[in-house]
């Protein structure tokens, strides 16, 4: 059984189909790529995933359950964690207090703890946030405001805050878009070491180099719907899928 | 940093204890001032969440009225017609506030106006129960544990108890897990989605304790001034503890608190007249100008420019 599988996921702004009849499935432990020139409807895939969106059509199973238009906080709930383009943090929050959110689902919460407990925070979910931010290499910066970080640091935070609510599938929105060849490397590997400790992943990026040397298997989307799917090697030689990217670039070219 | 603020407020509520020394006036001055405080410290985790709340005078009244009248009718102590008052307040509020939270920015504080002017109507109209807008006369002094609280001087005591338990909680709730989930929500609501906050219970959460103090607030005003009348819980009045928090800084928990002492000591010779709400315009319209973070941004500003000052000379200029 795969761990996310949609049937005909659909989605129309005013008639015009942002995403149409795709059927998409991830497996337990994979490194899945969803590629497309821009416009493509990654984003609104990823948006319908997580429940951002409520599809016009389709279906969307998660770990053989049926979470088709549930509210996305249930989504978290469920172990089906998205991050997002760019570097979406609390920026005037500090490091720790960022990775804190992320624990939401796993704390103690609501109001009697806050009344009762002396403490704000207790010491188990402190030590838990310092361990995500240990994974990701930012322990020098824990009580940092977010928005003092450097930009590759800020977009690392992003991905601890993520995963500290546990995913078991994580959605990466443009990882390394906009970073130098070392930070997308660093990113990358993180990725992997991600899987590594068992959190499957989907993730949508426009740098190939680093699409093609992480992911296992690549879906492409051309104008809402699923062009081609594959190895990286297949989907690279894919005559239609050269098209689509040539096509695009041939009249970003035009103007 | 981490204790500046609880240090701040042992001080103020030191100081605070000796008012009465100066007699009458200036205690019935300062009960109106601790009342405000419970007022704009009490509005802070809604705005927190990005809430813009114009409709916490609404909340007082529910609390003023409903003590005043348990306690003038029912002879009920006032221990119990404060928690009635401030109950019936959080449930209105949850009952307004469920509906009204799913609505964003402006639209949401539309509603919270239109709200203020229902109560306040109610309260008007509502003659046989409220006297209307002859005002509501005859509510008992404040009766805690068998004793009447006579002197005014008690009555600022008892005022001055219920700021600091306001406070402490309102504190309490800040600095935990939920405060920083109201943070959170208030930063980037979406992204706090995604990381799995329940918006919608939390937003109202925030917004229900607001009102609970609110009625907590009403209710002390009804047995302190001892009459109710329905214009002083309109949209103004809603407005000003809302400028209580922009004017002293939403930045930090103090902020309220500062705002609603400072302009509730500098209105003090206008109050009920047609300056106050010049005035309270006038101080909104400066610190928009002046002061974005409020007051409690005055000290760091004023140690900036000294150190800018001494920074700047040795450092050469770009354009140079």
């Amino acid at each position: 059984m795969p761990l996310l599988e949609t049937r005909n996921l659909t989605k129309r702004f005013d008639g015009l189909a942002a995403v149409q009849s795709v059927d998409l499935t991830v497996e337990q432990g994979e490194i899945v790529g969803l590629i497309g020139p821009n416009g493509a409807g990654k984003t609104t895939c990823f948006n319908l995933l997580s429940g951002f969106l409520r599809p016009t059509a389709g279906t969307i199973r998660f770990d053989g359950e049926d979470i088709t238009g549930l509210r996305s906080h249930r989504i978290v709930g469920r172990g089906l964690v998205r991050t997002f383009q760019l570097t979406t943090l609390f920026q005037e929050m500090t490091v720790l207090e960022n990775v804190l959110v992320g624990l939401h689902l796993h704390s103690r919460r609501g109001l009697r703890p806050a009344l009762l407990s002396r403490r704000p925070f207790p010491r188990d979910e402190l030590d838990r946030a310092r361990e995500v931010l240990e994974f990701g290499g930012l322990s020098a910066h824990v009580e940092q405001p977010a928005k003092n970080l450097p930009h590759g640091h800020q977009r690392i935070l992003g991905i601890a805050m993520a995963l500290a609510a546990r995913p078991r599938l994580l959605l990466l929105d443009e990882p390394v878009t906009g970073m130098n060849l070392d930070e997308s490397g660093r990113v990358m590997a993180l990725v992997k070491t991600i899987r590594d400790r068992g959190t499957t992943i989907l993730l949508v990026e426009h740098n190939m180099k680093a699409v093609m040397g992480t992911c296992e298997r690549v879906v492409v989307l051309n104008f809402g719907q699923k062009l081609a799917e594959g190895t990286p090697a297949e989907v690279s030689t894919n005559p239609k899928v050269i098209e689509a990217y040539l096509g695009a670039e041939l009249e970003h070219a035009r103007g | 940093m981490r204790f500046v603020a609880p240090a701040v407020l042992v001080v103020v509520l030191g100081l605070a204890l000796l008012v009465p020394l100066l007699g009458d006036y200036y205690i019935h001055v300062f009960a109106l001032v601790f009342t405000n405080v419970i007022l704009a410290a009490s509005l802070r985790p809604s705005l927190t969440c990005g809430q813009l709340n114009i409709g916490h005078s609404a909340f007082m009244c529910l609390g003023a009225y409903t003590s005043a009248l348990l306690a003038k009718h029912y002879a009920v102590p006032f221990e119990l017609s404060l928690l009635s008052g401030a109950l019936l307040a959080t449930v209105v509020g949850l009952a307004v506030g469920y509906p009204a939270l799913r609505l964003r920015g402006v639209y949401f504080a539309m509603v919270t106006v239109a709200f203020v002017e229902v109560i306040r109507l109610i309260a008007a109209i509502w003659v046989p129960l409220t006297r209307g807008n002859s005002g509501l006369s005859g509510i008992p002094k404040p009766n805690l544990l068998g004793m009447t609280l006579a002197t005014k001087a008690s009555q600022y005591y008892l005022v001055v108890f219920l700021a600091a338990v306001t406070l402490l909680v309102l504190w309490k709730l800040e600095r935990s897990r939920l405060g920083l989930t109201w943070r959170s929500i208030g930063m980037a609501d979406h992204l706090a989605q995604s990381l799995g906050v329940n918006i919608a219970t939390h937003k109202l959460l925030a917004f229900m304790v607001g009102c609970f103090f609110a009625g907590v607030a009403g209710a002390f005003y009804a047995h302190f001034i001892r009459f109710l009348f329905p214009p002083e819980f309109g949209f103004l009045v809603a407005t000003n503890i809302l400028v209580y928090n922009f004017v002293g800084g939403r930045g930090h928990f103090v902020g309220p608190i500062v705002g609603a002492v400072f302009l509730s000591l500098l209105s003090e010779p206008f109050r009920g007249s047609a300056y106050e709400t010049i005035f309270f315009s006038i101080a909104m319209l400066l610190t928009i100008l002046f002061l974005p973070g409020g007051i409690i941004t005055l000290p760091g500003k004023l140690s900036g420019l000294r150190w800018g000052r001494a920074a700047s000379a040795p450092t050469p200029s770009p354009a140079g």
